[in-house]
């Protein structure tokens, strides 16, 4: 969620810029802030765009409910631009962005990814559902050019504040798009990975977004602490535990999201109420899920809100949108290479003018025709866009491959030949010296890391790699893929990073893309990676010692992919115990990680069982 | 000693087009020389290949330069002309109507007689027996006799392999050779240049060197050989991928001699001694400018070595020394030496040379023009504090030998350990560090994938190595005034290993402050690349020593598993300031790949074991008051 912000504000420069020669927003639309009361009294800020040319047509309603602030405030301050996309502000719609319950301009108190209260028993019961509520009703009563129809839209946190008004939803709300939600903040989303902290990025944001406020602010003023590193391995390394970035020249305590991220360490109450997922029961509002296949903060919240109202509304109407993007990129102008992919064309103005427009324009102007499809997706390795009527696709066939001696990865499965049980590959994990996510030096998180060379990790000897022959033809996966590991340590937890990687051919010509001449011949590109906290392996509620030197089985849900592996290519997988500091460093001894201090960090050695008795293979959906 | 031919034949290619039609330069030397092309005949009757460029004016007499090399004369014929006469600072010597002569030397290119790779130096030779030194007298005798108007001073210089061979020319005592420089001069391949390292085999360069440059050439040719054709762009997979040494040979064939030699002579042994430079260099008639490179991945250790040993068998040689912030053959016209990879130096050093040291010095010999009073004996570029200081002599007499103490925790420190009272050795602290050395995953000796072994990587950033378990790292606190070194670094190592052999890489390291920033008014515009200067490790030298050298390079000794045993290294000189705020970091590691070959860790014969003899080892590398290894600076502070 954090990235979105340096999007908006780098959109917010080129619109500003371009207002210079015209701002169609403040020529075509008359903007007034507002105030909002709740149900219980408390009134959020509120910022409404109306068009100019409304001499009695009535236009619905396109809302965004930030945490990030409505601003600039006041009725003559216009911001560059506004809605979804440059087309649907010109479509002219009604545009509405609310500041959420206690951030910035809006009264109340802010909780983070706010819990949703099925049974609401008094007007003190209030959640993003009741407060979405109450606004589009203030909205439909006091807007007198509504045509009654209301949708919402917001990239990252906004797309949880999206999500969060689909329980209970207003009757007007005729279409909603959730676009990379923060869905799940303990098993996918920024803060944690299947219990892993997510230390790089939320060190960074919560210093800003985490802070306390006394009442309704423009501003937030300063961070909570200032800190100078561009080194970001070493800072963080050099800062030690997790417990120390509560230490007085940092958090300092200062920041009471923070202090919930240290004192949840498992799936407990706290984060359960924070699971969105649980309450998508009999969503039948129209709603059109979106992400991205390269969003480091929530590749998983896209995937599993489909997910859950998908399974768990009989009579649904989502649908879902994955592309080859980063966190919020599909909002931008052109979106045709990252890393060194080369998408071959503009897939943010696809998006933008095939999906999202017109879903936005049918639900709530009757204009043009329904999505055609459930399921649009671009299929990375072969660069196309693919339509399905279910995701994950009903034919995809659940297929292990095994992972084997001397760093083969096969199809079938082990076998215990003469010699040959016991067999495993081992690595010594070293808290002190973990391994790098990304090759170089970075102050922030290498946005490119998802689509990263892999052959710096491939090296090191704490990452074990697994790859099979050059494929004979292409082969493309579709759905989830799970990792199960069969493992020992000597330590009483650790952490299991694997990694899907595409090794390109000997051939493959030096790079195009931005990376111009990036030697490109075997080059280990990343599909896919997850972590796992091992302590969590069978229960996130309840976290279990590794037993020293006994045989475990770590099992870990990759989120999904829509992939081809091209003919010649090799699949890759990578093993490692660290991902340094994109995730904390486990101290690989049982306990309270947040408590933990220098002394509880421990080297252990670590052992991937790849015999008949303990096979370990990486189920991949392959697509025929 | 590779990239200087291939630069030659870069600068061919790319300057004869346009270079040669538009160079104002060019144009003048046209106007104002001429080229004839002799076979100039040998005592042995053998004749080599001659290309000598002449001013046209006959009116007053002039010296000539003499550069032998075994990367060819080219281009041939009278009507081309050598591009380096008029796109690097050779033009001021052609402006003043110094003769050039370039001769392919014996059995490259267009001589005849058979080539031998750094052939021997025979003190005793008799009649019509050969040498290198052999030829260069007959061949300066020739000129002197022959080239119309030349004033009987002749000059020897050459980078790299044409280094040696000016060594060489030294050793021949023409009367009239009066002046010679030989620069990052090839000069003991075992112990220190191209292709070993205190026993290492330094595998990249040895391959795709020896692939092209050792195949026999059975008679004259202007044709260059063609290197082993690597198909990916990635040396590290590439080098890995093929395995044990054996398996390189295999590539190769039989035919390539000088790598069979190689195969043959693992050991310092006669075979090495006779063709190490230094053994021969006693009391030289011409003047000697000894030039080097402070960061020449190839011949760094020849260019310091070479002027010792002149230093100490010709005392009384006009003997001086000159090394930059360089890589190999910065300072003879690739670049201006103001920077290398992400480090800076703030001045032109290579034109400084240029001017003011290499054309005053041939100027005063063989001109008999000008001084050589301002070149000092000892002419030093200090990194760091980015200075030229002239020095009486080298190392400087100031410098004191300190010991710098690894320590627990990564620690780096003037400070003596404390020593344990034996009631309280339960409470000592650990006293080593542990890391497990895996020949399937050798450490990189740079970061980034690439085919060609670079030259920047002895400045690289070592964060990269930092990073991983199998480099150790040890560090000062921040410098709380300047600490300028000036002389070789010494590594008294206390090891132990599980094995019965191991190679040990120490690196020394200068850490940037975290808010380091280059000013460019004062540093220069450097390679203008962003990059994250703050906390930077630059590598200031690196060097490795195969333990089964340790006590001797001549008689390998295994390790025996477990038992504690010193291994002390000699790093090639420094000069380099740390400067205040700063740090000092060592890393020590235990392979450096694929510029060296990885060592099976196994007391075996290298070079013909099998893939299945690589194991891993556990290396122990001790930090207490007992068993305290350091690394000896030559600190020279005033």
């Amino acid at each position: 969620m954090q990235r979105l912000i340096l999007i908006c504000f780098a959109s917010l420069y080129l619109t500003t810029g371009c207002a210079q020669s015209g701002n169609y927003l403040k020529e075509n639309y008359i903007k007034m802030d507002t105030l909002i009361p709740m149900r219980d009294g408390v009134k959020l800020y509120t910022v409404i765009f109306i068009p100019k040319d409304s001499n009695g047509t009535q236009y619905p309603i396109l809302m965004e409910r930030t945490p990030y602030s409505a601003g600039p405030y006041g009725n003559k301050s216009y911001p560059g631009s506004t809605g979804p996309n440059a087309a649907l502000m010109k479509e002219h719609y009604i545009f509405v962005v609310q500041d959420v319950r206690g951030r910035y301009m809006s009264e109340g108190v802010n909780l983070e990814v706010t819990p949703y209260i099925a049974d609401k028993k008094t007007n003190k019961d209030v959640d993003e559902s009741s407060d979405t509520y109450d606004t589009v009703d203030w909205l439909l009563k006091n807007i007198q050019q509504n045509n009654g129809r209301l949708g919402l839209h917001g990239v990252s946190y906004p797309g949880f504040y999206a999500t969060a008004c689909l329980p209970g939803a207003h009757p007007a709300i005729k279409a909603v798009s959730p676009q990379a939600p923060v869905t799940d903040e303990f098993i996918g989303d920024d803060a944690n990975h299947n219990g892993a902290f997510f230390l790089l990025d939320n060190f960074s944001f919560m210093n800003y977004f985490g802070k306390e406020r006394k009442g309704p602010v423009k501003d937030y003023g300063s961070n909570i602490f200032n800190v100078q590193y561009n080194d970001a391995y070493r800072f963080f390394l050099k800062m030690g535990p997790v417990k120390n970035s509560n230490g007085p020249q940092y958090y300092n305590g200062k920041s009471y999201i923070w202090n919930e991220y240290l004192q949840h360490d498992t799936y407990d109450a706290y984060w359960k109420a924070r699971n969105i997922r649980q309450h998508l029961k009999n969503i039948g509002t129209p709603t059109l899920v979106v992400g991205g296949w390269f969003d480091a903060e929530n590749l998983f919240g896209a995937l599993r809100t489909y997910e859950a109202i998908a399974t768990q509304s009989p009579n649904n109407q989502v649908q879902l949108v994955m592309g080859p993007w980063t966190h919020g990129v599909w909002g931008s102008g052109e979106w045709t290479k990252f890393g060194t992919h080369d998408f071959g064309s503009n897939t943010s103005k696809f998006f933008q003018d095939s999906l999202e427009t017109v879903f936005f324009n049918y639900h709530l102007k009757d204009k043009g025709q329904p999505l055609a499809h459930k399921v649009t997706l671009f299929q990375t390795g072969s660069n196309e866009w693919k339509r399905f009527a279910a995701w994950p696709p009903t034919q995809a066939k659940p297929t292990p491959y095994y992972f084997d001696q001397d760093g083969k990865l096969s199809s079938t499965a082990p076998t215990n030949k003469l010699g040959a049980s016991n067999s495993f590959s081992e690595y010594i994990s070293d808290p002190n010296k973990p391994v790098p996510y990304t090759n170089g030096v970075f102050r922030g998180r290498n946005n490119e890391y998802m689509v990263e060379d892999q052959r710096f990790a491939a090296s090191r000897p704490d990452v074990l790699v697994f790859e099979t022959e050059e494929l004979k033809e292409d082969m493309t996966i579709g759905g989830n893929i799970v990792a199960n590991l069969q493992v020992s340590t000597t330590g009483t937890d650790a952490d299991f990073i694997v990694k899907l990687i595409d090794v390109l051919p000997n051939n493959e010509p030096a790079s195009k893309t931005p990376i111009r001449g990036y030697p490109m011949a075997g080059f280990q590109r990343l599909v896919r990676a997850e972590v796992i906290r091992g302590k969590f392996r069978n229960s996130f509620e309840k976290p279990e010692p590794f037993v020293p030197g006994k045989v475990a089985k770590v099992k870990l849900q990759l989120n999904d992919a829509l992939h081809t592996f091209k003919k010649g290519h090799k699949i890759m997988v990578q093993v490692q115990s660290s991902w340094f500091p994109l995730v904390d460093r486990n101290p690989q001894k049982f306990m309270r990680i947040p408590d933990a201090t220098e002394k509880d960090f421990q080297r252990a050695t670590i052992r991937l069982y790849h015999d008949a008795k303990n096979p370990s293979s990486i189920e991949l959906p392959v697509l025929k | 000693m590779k990239k200087v031919g291939l630069l030659l034949i870069a600068i061919a290619a790319c300057c004869l087009g346009k270079a040669q039609m538009t160079n104002e330069d060019s144009i003048w030397v046209r106007e104002h020389y001429n080229k004839t092309e002799h076979l100039v005949t040998m005592r042995d009757g053998v004749r080599l290949f001659t290309a000598v460029y002449a001013p046209k004016d006959a009116a007053r007499k002039s010296p000539i330069l003499f550069n032998r090399t075994p990367y060819s004369c080219s281009p041939y014929g009278t009507d081309q002309f050598n591009p380096r006469l008029y796109t690097t600072y050779w033009i001021n010597y052609l402006k003043m109507g110094y003769i050039i002569a370039i001769q392919d030397v014996r059995g490259k290119y267009m001589s005849e007689g058979d080539f031998e790779d750094i052939r021997p130096f025979n003190p005793t030779k008799k009649d019509k027996e050969i040498d290198e030194a052999s030829d260069t007298y007959d061949a300066i005798d020739w000129l002197v006799k022959n080239v119309p108007n030349n004033n009987n001073r002749v000059g020897v210089f050459g980078i790299s392999y044409p280094g040696f061979y000016a060594t060489m020319a030294a050793l021949s005592s023409h009367p009239a050779l009066k002046a010679v420089s030989p620069q990052a001069p090839v000069t003991d391949w075992f112990q220190g240049d191209d292709f070993h390292h205190n026993g290492a085999f330094m595998l990249m360069d040895a391959f795709s060197f020896y692939s092209g440059f050792g195949k026999p050439r059975p008679q004259p040719t202007t044709e260059h050989p063609q290197e082993y054709p690597i198909t990916t762009p990635d040396n590290y997979n590439f080098y890995l991928s093929k395995g044990a040494i054996r398996n390189f040979s295999a590539l190769l064939g039989d035919s390539i001699r000088f790598w069979n030699d190689l195969m043959k002579h693992p050991d310092n042994d006669a075979w090495w001694k006779a063709r190490n430079t230094r053994n021969f260099v006693n009391n030289l008639k011409p003047a000697m400018l000894v030039v080097g490179g402070l960061f020449d991945a190839e011949d760094c250790f020849g260019a310091w070595n070479l002027y010792k040993a002149i230093e100490a068998k010709s005392p009384r040689t006009d003997n001086r020394l000159v090394m930059g912030p360089w890589f190999h053959g910065a300072w003879g016209g690739r670049g201006d030496g103001s920077f290398l990879g992400n480090v800076r130096f703030g001045s032109k050093t290579s034109e400084y040379y240029q001017q003011e040291i290499e054309i005053p010095f041939f100027n005063f010999y063989l001109n008999l023009q000008g001084t050589v009073s301002d070149i000092a004996e000892a002419n030093i570029f200090f990194t760091g504090q980015n200075q030229w200081q002239k020095l009486k002599q080298w190392p400087p007499a100031e410098v004191t030998y300190k010991p710098l103490l690894l320590k627990g925790g990564g620690r780096l420190s003037f400070e003596p350990n404390p020593l344990f009272k034996p009631a309280d050795l339960a409470k000592r602290p650990v006293y080593f560090t542990q890391y497990t050395s895996n020949p399937q995953k050798p450490v990189p000796y740079t970061e980034d994938v690439h085919l060609d072994r670079t030259r920047e990587y002895m400045t690289d950033d070592q964060r990269f190595a930092s990073r991983r378990p199998d480099v150790l790292t040890f560090t000062t606190d921040a410098l709380p005034s300047d600490i300028t070194l000036g002389g070789p670094v010494v590594a008294n190592l206390i090891t132990s290993i599980t094995t019965t052999d191991a190679d040990f890489v120490v690196k020394l390291i200068d850490v940037f402050p975290d808010d380091f920033a280059y000013d460019a008014a004062k540093d220069g515009k450097g390679i203008g690349k962003e990059y994250p200067m703050g906390g930077y490790q630059m590598l200031v030298r690196g060097e490795i020593l195969r333990g089964r050298y340790r006590n001797s390079l001549e008689k390998p000794e295994p390790f025996t598993p477990g038992s504690i045993t010193p291994v002390n290294l000699t790093l090639p000189d420094v000069a380099h300031t740390f400067k205040k705020g700063h740090k000092i970091m060592v890393q020590i590691q235990s392979s450096w790949f694929p510029l060296v070959d990885r060592n099976p860790q196994q007391f075996v014969d290298i070079y013909h074991c099998a893939d299945a003899d690589f194991v891993p080892s556990d290396i122990r590398i001790y930090h207490d008051a007992r068993n305290q290894s350091k690394i000896i600076l030559p600190v020279l502070n005033k």
